[in-house]
């Protein structure tokens, strides 16, 4: 509702990073290639530098598979030249499975870390090192500080960063708080659709992997919240179709299913 | 008794005699039980602490080193200087030696055991320095050297007019081999402790340091000096040991590995300032010494960062930064390994390595984004025989399977003997399955239904 006291601070807020960013040159952006996500960030995309959160929903927030698809996804087009970095806690990052999303893993260069601060000093590392293109890292929740020292690193080697929220051994992710991060990303599965009927004619098996994604803060932008499908087709920079744009109350969480009697 | 010094000697006692004989001859005399191995033990620390002075030291019998100084006699202003500053040293710490320079090994072996000690041979001059040494200089086997003074041979340069091929009939052809090497006609390979490399550099202080800051920057200071070398040679290396070495002999070696071969100091000092740590420095440190391995050919110039940099070379810093402080096994580049197993299809390489030889994965395979390390049991509901399940209960929660895609029949890779047991039940069938919220996980069947054992069902990955 245009008229909302948080749509109009929001409006301001939007007016004041422009006057801003009129001081210095315009960051460049790469747009999703889809009005109803590009209209929602601020100069119509993700800058190119900069780091971002993603925060799993649910069971993913342990299992961290539904949030590393959809970093690799959105990291991909930035992954022009230069290495991914990708720092972990558990080695269960699989590479195959990345190449089925297209993932370039020849480029990819896997750090294993023992906690926290290591992680996010390894990440920061890399992000300021030029020919590290995207780095991603899996870490518990970055503080104000580390944030900032992220978003330095960033800016002074136009690096584009992912933090994966996880818990390292199990249990769910805490959740996020404030952070410098220039935007936060809360993933989750979604059913996909039935494949394309082949030639064969029967659509068996499963179709393209879907996420339910929701913006939840963005520097500049307004939230927002859309179903989300893996699709190699010419549409954009990004990787990704939008199946249909989601009202803020189909955010809340599925209910655990509860066990039926089978009769 | 095993070994007596030159006091003992005067009391009329010598290696090899009964303990009771001894003690009868010297009544207070104080024996310690001989130990070989504590003995060799202290002449490898012994060897260790020499790299000081050369980066090439050889243990020696039971008693003795020698060291490869080519190269590095200039550091103390000549081979006399470095000579008596070893000798010094050694006296200093109640090691008595005696020690000779030559050209060759078997000449300053001769020369440290039956010359005066501390002698120094002009290049070449080793026919006349042996020539007055007994025979016995020449590292003769037994027989040999019990025959030659029956045959009225009694000094090395009696054997320097007799025809070698009767000699060599007579004594074997070690003897001629031991006389040529010792005048240099033969060479000698020796069993260096550590790979002998002339990428060895040295500063030494006349006053111990022991502040960090001056750790670090003494450090710099010497790769500094190698780097210099390195460049005006063309070349770079993989690998460098800064060693710190204490006034009262204990040396702290500090490795740093570069993942490209390289000569920038800069960068190499900071690669080991971090690891400074381990240095103790006690009452000081007084010498430095680094050594470079793996020197390979590098072209000229060092590159500056900009636009136009290759890939791999803006990456080295990096990758050498995180090998150097995380440790080698937690930094690795997946490589594909072709192998149906998915435990298997992944192998570890080092991140700038040349790519694998192996075929890539085929991306129409559908894998997990993320494989449990061990596959998890789920309970699950099936159809019987072949279908995938109805719905699965994993870490307590319930699945009700939307859709699924599969068998992947994934047979055991029977010419591994390191398979526990053969048979139908070691078959894996994958199957992709999606729950209700969209979830995906893969799943598989180990074993066939109608087996005596019935099937089980694991949870082996998850979709993204």
């Amino acid at each position: 509702m245009p008229g909302s006291r948080e749509a109009r601070i929001e409006a301001l807020r939007g007016r004041i990073a422009a006057i801003e960013a009129g001081t210095r040159t315009p960051t460049p952006v790469l747009p999703f290639g889809d009005p109803r996500i590009d209209d929602r960030l601020p100069g119509g995309g993700l800058p190119r530098a900069g780091w971002h959160e993603v925060v799993g929903e649910g069971l993913e927030g342990e299992s961290g598979a539904s949030t590393a698809a959809f970093a690799a996804l959105l990291a991909r087009p930035r992954i022009s030249k230069g290495a991914v970095v990708w720092v972990l806690r558990r080695s269960d990052l699989y590479a195959p499975g990345l190449v089925n999303l297209g993932f370039p893993v020849e480029r990819l260069v896997m750090v294993r870390v023992r906690d926290e601060a290591e992680g996010l000093s390894v990440l920061e590392d890399a992000l300021a090192t030029p020919g590290v293109s995207v780095a991603i890292g899996e870490a518990e929740a970055p503080d104000l500080v580390a944030g900032r020292r992220l978003q330095l690193a960033c800016e002074r080697a136009g690096g584009f960063g992912i933090v994966l929220h996880r818990r390292p051994y199990g249990g769910p992710a805490r959740g996020a708080t404030g952070s410098a991060a220039f935007s936060r990303w809360r993933v989750g599965p979604a059913p996909g659709r039935a494949p394309p009927p082949d030639s064969l004619g029967g659509g068996l098996g499963l179709g393209p992997p879907a996420w339910r994604v929701a913006l939840e803060r963005c520097r500049g932008g307004r939230p927002g919240a859309w179903i989300l499908e893996h699709s190699e087709a010419d549409h954009g920079p990004h990787p990704f179709r939008v199946v249909s744009e989601l009202a803020d109350h189909d955010l809340a969480q599925t209910p655990p299913e509860r066990l039926r009697r089978v009769g | 008794m095993a070994a007596v010094d030159a006091a003992a000697r005067r009391l009329g006692l010598s290696a090899g005699q009964k303990a009771a004989d001894a003690l009868a001859l010297v009544p207070h005399l104080v024996t310690a039980d001989h130990d070989p191995d504590a003995d060799r033990r202290a002449l490898e620390s012994l060897c260790d602490w020499c790299v000081r002075f050369s980066p090439a030291v050889a243990v020696d019998g039971d008693d003795g080193l020698l060291l490869d100084i080519t190269g590095a006699d200039h550091l103390w202003g000549g081979e006399d200087a470095m000579l008596a500053d070893l000798l010094q040293r050694l006296e200093r710490w109640g090691v008595p030696a005696r020690g000779a320079v030559a050209d060759t090994a078997g000449a300053a072996w001769a020369l440290a055991r039956f010359g005066q000690g501390g002698a120094v041979v002009a290049p070449g001059g080793q026919r006349e320095a042996l020539a007055r040494l007994p025979v016995a200089a020449l590292r003769l086997d037994e027989a040999a050297q019990a025959q030659l003074p029956r045959l009225g041979l009694h000094r090395v340069g009696q054997l320097y007019a007799l025809p070698r091929a009767q000699m060599a009939k007579r004594f074997g052809l070690a003897f001629t081999q031991r006389l040529d090497q010792a005048l240099g006609a033969a060479g000698e390979a020796l069993a260096f402790r550590r790979p002998a490399s002339p990428w060895f550099e040295r500063l030494a202080f006349f006053e111990p340091i022991s502040a960090p800051d001056d750790l670090a920057r003494v450090a710099a200071d010497v790769l500094a000096l190698i780097c210099k070398r390195l460049e005006g040679e063309g070349r770079g290396a993989r690998r460098f040991e800064v060693v710190f070495h204490r006034l009262d002999g204990k040396a702290f070696p500090v490795p740093v590995g570069l993942a490209r071969p390289g000569r920038d100091a800069r960068r190499l000092a900071k690669l080991v300032a971090p690891k400074l740590d381990v240095v103790d420095p006690g009452f000081g440190i007084d010498v430095i010494t680094v050594h470079a391995y793996a020197v390979e050919a590098l072209a000229q110039g060092q590159s500056r960062i900009d636009a136009e940099l290759d890939a791999a070379e803006a990456l080295a810093p990096l990758v050498d930064r995180l090998v150097n402080r995380l440790g080698e096994g937690r930094v690795w580049r997946p490589d594909p390994v072709e192998s149906h197993v998915p435990e298997r299809a992944v192998a570890r390489a080092a991140p700038l390595a040349s790519p694998a030889a192996a075929r890539p994965w085929n991306p129409d395979l559908p894998r997990p984004t993320r494989l449990l390390k061990r596959p998890e049991p789920i309970e699950v509901l099936a159809k019987l025989p072949d279908d995938p399940p109805l719905r699965f209960t994993w870490r307590n929660r319930h699945h009700r399977v939307r859709a699924a895609e599969g068998p992947e029949r994934i047979g055991q890779e029977w010419w591994r003997g390191d398979f526990d047991d053969t048979g139908p039940g070691r078959i894996r069938d994958y199957y992709r399955v999606e729950d209700e919220a969209g979830g995906r996980f893969w799943i598989y069947r180990q074993g066939l239904y109608g087996d005596d054992a019935s099937p089980k069902w694991w949870l082996h990955g998850l979709f993204g």
